[in-house]
């Protein structure tokens, strides 16, 4: 995920009283960002006292030491990835940062409300396009972006699904704008990662600052597990004995720590595809001592795998049949099939809508501001500001037909209004976002890197979101890329109490 | 428990028990190499060589230096001290969720650290200390493993794993002890006194053994004690003892008529090391019996599979 570019060079902030401009934040920069530690002139924000204090006292080689503990303990406990390079494969780990971000209980209230506010409408939006299509008739999204999305599952029409959870675990990516406002800039509604990250890095950083962490107040985040399990049990088609597990691609997925960290913390079973087989629409587990039933499957399998009969023949991470044990309601499936449709970059712009239609009320969270080219206003405002804009093509990801028009020439604009021109409803545009800034510990010094927030919403019986989540920071100087593949990290969220 | 969890528990048993078979052969020949006449040594390396790959000799001598390199640091030679642990530790990845936070780490972490070690490394110094370090490990990591994991069926998994790989290796070193290595092209040198005393320290036998029949090395006693003693846990009959016990509580819920196959072969294992009985110290002799242990062994392994772990789901439905 890129996030928009054009980023302007950062300037030293000047003349700064206070922890700013001494070690270790000698060589920390405010830019246009809005910054999580730092107001614009330089103080420490209360949320960020303790720790400030903290820092400025602890010589630079400690925060070395305990920076290499945390990294230590991430290898021992096996949180790496895998990459693949001439024929040699190599483990890494996910570069996680020592320092805290911290969010106030108020921040915290209005996102934990704006979260549940968006699932609820996520999910009506799922059942209703799943079933009558109320939202099509009534014209609020085009029947034909839903029904062309490829991430639409027909098979999944009139399937009924528990509580009208479409979308039972949630990882929503929000950012903060220059004014401090959190907005929403992505919706993950498939099989979202990077929980086990936030519940490892909270488990390295608060040996690394006891005192601080507990004077703070934060809110555990422990819990999670349970809160899953719960979520899960839900779900089950009956209630007594229910047998739940969590099937995983195997061990060279990228996420396989996640998967086999979130059974043994659920205490359920871990299973592959080869673990499985249906048999008379009833899925089952190859055991040692003979075949054991499973009512309820987290699947950190992508839809396409889930079922070679129904879905990709190729896939052999799936099992062959479970989609028909699913349709008899003989097993759940979390997320259900088909939730992908509601989180692509076209729909994204809809969301608002949704939630007024669906809810009758205004949303808490904001989206990014989003241009739909398909609407004749907005693409007129488009073609007008094309060197201010990001310009996405909807069907494509990973930064393809993408303009970003601060940085391209008059020729290449001109040339891209053409595209938009013969095809708007292919096209959204978007400003350049600017993600906060948070206190990062690179090379013995504390500087500025930008970040954005995960939060883990889960959804079953009843709603429920640990307070956190997963904080990515970009650790290259000025990238706005917090991915893990391009150089990003991650970092404790601190969630305090008051 | 899962089918492929239970292979990859007993897998990840049979190579920790191979990794430390392997360290103390090491350790142990290290230290005793100093004691020997180099024609001594030499054969004395060979017989290492065999007991720990199984394979021909390719080396044109039994160079101390390059036999280590080989079954101790080797990636390629799949039963080198390296790959070993990192199978064991790849299958404990498999099934991450069923182990101890405590037995993970430390598996991990004795891999790890074992990866970017090289025989130039610890040929500088004592290279001996070096595998007696990985050997303190590794009995910490048993330790952990049976005092951190619940003892159901994934630990039953382990013994059956540990204690089937233990039996096929003494079987094998004794093997060696007593005829031909596999695969060599010219009779090795009998063994002497020294090389008896070296078996039984192979084998961590010999103060047990010295308090059974005096420190008197007596080459039937030797292979009456690392066969039939029922006491001693790397004599094979203890190994086929604590095999049976594992397999009569792995798969709980299985009906009698899948548990028959196994229980019949591994009685008859038991059996051949309770009532069995070495008169001639011939090698033909000697080396029948170990290996029909071995072919049985085997059979144990095969049978275990079919009931419990490679079935055909057709047949459970």
């Amino acid at each position: 995920m890129q996030h928009g570019a054009g980023m302007k060079e950062l300037t030293r902030a000047e003349a700064v009283s206070g922890p700013l401009g001494a070690a270790p934040f000698g060589n920390y920069v405010l830019g246009p960002a809005y910054d999580e530690m730092f107001t614009p002139d330089g103080g420490l924000r209360p949320n960020y006292a303790a720790l400030g204090e903290r820092l400025a006292s602890l010589p630079a080689d400690e925060l070395n030491r305990r920076q290499q503990a945390c990294e230590q303990s991430f290898l021992y406990q096996g949180i790496t990835f895998t990459v693949y390079s001439d024929s040699k494969a190599t483990e890494r780990i996910i570069p996680t940062d020592l320092l805290p971000r911290i969010v106030t209980a108020a921040e915290w209230a209005r996102v934990e409300a704006g979260l549940k506010q968006r699932i609820a409408a996520l999910n009506l939006f799922l059942r209703d396009i799943y079933s009558d299509g109320r939202v099509l008739k009534d014209g609020i999204v085009p029947r034909k972006m839903i029904l062309g999305s490829k991430h639409y599952r027909r098979e999944m029409r009139g399937v009924p699904v528990p509580h009208g959870a479409y979308v039972n675990v949630c990882g929503t990516d929000l950012v903060r704008r220059a004014d401090g406002t959190f907005v929403v800039l992505e919706d993950n509604l498939r099989v979202p990662s990077g929980v086990s990250y936030m519940l490892a890095n909270r488990d390295v950083v608060r040996r690394a600052f006891p005192g601080v962490f507990r004077a703070a107040r934060v809110k555990p985040i422990e819990h999670y597990p349970l809160e899953l399990l719960a979520t899960l049990k839900s779900l089950a088609p009956f209630h007594d004995d229910v047998s739940i597990a969590v099937l995983s691609p195997g061990v060279f997925n990228s996420a396989y720590f996640e998967h086999a960290f979130l059974a043994r913390q659920m205490g359920v079973e871990l299973v592959e595809g080869r673990d499985l087989l249906v048999n008379d629409n009833v899925v089952y587990a190859r055991t040692t001592s003979g075949l054991k039933r499973i009512d309820v499957i987290y699947r950190r399998v992508d839809d396409d795998f889930v079922d070679p009969l129904n879905f990709r023949e190729d896939s052999s991470l799936g099992v062959a049949g479970l989609f028909n044990a699913y349709r008899a309601g003989n097993v759940a499936l979390a997320n259900a099939l088909g939730t992908g449709v509601a989180d692509d970059k076209a729909i994204y712009a809809y969301v608002p809508r949704l939630i007024r239609y669906y809810l009758s009320e205004e949303p808490l969270i904001e989206n990014v501001e989003t241009f739909l080219c398909r609407e004749p206003a907005q693409l007129s405002h488009v073609l007008a500001n094309l060197e201010k804009l990001v310009v996405k093509a909807v069907g494509e990801s990973g930064g393809y037909g993408m303009l970003v028009g601060p940085h391209a020439s008059v020729a290449e604009r001109e040339a891209f209004a053409a595209k938009v021109k013969a095809d708007p409803e292919n096209y959204i545009a978007q400003p350049t976002i600017q993600l906060s800034t948070a206190p990062t510990f690179i090379d013995g010094s504390v500087e500025a890197r930008h970040v954005d927030l995960r939060p883990f919403i889960l959804c079953g019986e009843e709603t429920r979101i640990v307070p956190g989540g997963l904080t990515r920071v970009a650790l290259r100087k000025g990238s706005l890329v917090v991915n893990s593949s391009q150089g990003g990290g991650s970092k404790d969220t601190w969630v305090l109490s008051e | 428990m899962l089918a492929r969890v239970a292979d990859s528990m007993y897998w990840m048993a049979r190579y920790i028990e191979r990794a430390e078979h392997t360290a103390r052969l090491l350790a142990v020949k290290l230290e005793s190499m100093v004691e020997q006449s180099p024609e001594e040594a030499e054969a004395s390396w060979v017989r290492v060589h065999a007991g720990l790959t199984g394979e021909p000799f390719k080396h044109a001598r039994a160079d101390a230096f390059e036999i280590v390199r080989e079954t101790a640091f080797d990636p390629l030679n799949h039963s080198s001290l390296v790959s070993c642990l990192g199978f064991a530790r790849d299958n404990a990845r498999q099934v991450r969720e069923q182990l101890s936070t405590e037995v993970w780490e430390h598996l991990n972490r004795l891999y790890l650290r074992l990866r970017t070690v090289t025989v130039e490394s610890i040929w500088v110094h004592q290279p001996s200390v070096f595998f007696r370090d990985v050997l303190e490990d590794l009995f910490t990591l048993g330790g952990v493993t049976y005092t951190t994991l619940r003892h159901g069926e994934g630990w039953h998994f382990l013994e059956l794993g540990r204690f089937i790989e233990r039996a096929q290796l003494v079987s094998r070193l004794l093997d060696i002890h007593f005829g031909l290595a596999p695969g060599y092209a010219q009779p090795l040198p009998a063994p002497k006194y020294f090389d008896w005393l070296v078996l039984l320290k192979f084998c961590t036998a010999f103060e047990p053994y010295s308090r059974e029949y005096t420190a008197t090395i007596r080459p039937e006693k030797i292979v009456e004690f690392l066969l039939f003693d029922a006491e001693f846990p790397h004599s094979v009959r203890f190994a086929v003892d604590r095999l049976r016990e594992a397999l009569e509580h792995v798969a709980p819920g299985a009906p009698p008529a899948r548990r028959s196959g196994c229980e019949r072969l591994s009685g008859r294992l038991k059996a051949a090391v309770d009532y069995g009985q070495i008169d001639d110290l011939g090698s033909v002799s000697v080396n029948r019996f170990l290996t029909d242990i071995a072919r049985q062994c085997e059979q144990v392994h095969d049978a275990v599979y079919a009931a419990y772990i490679a079935y055909d789901a057709e047949t459970v439905l």
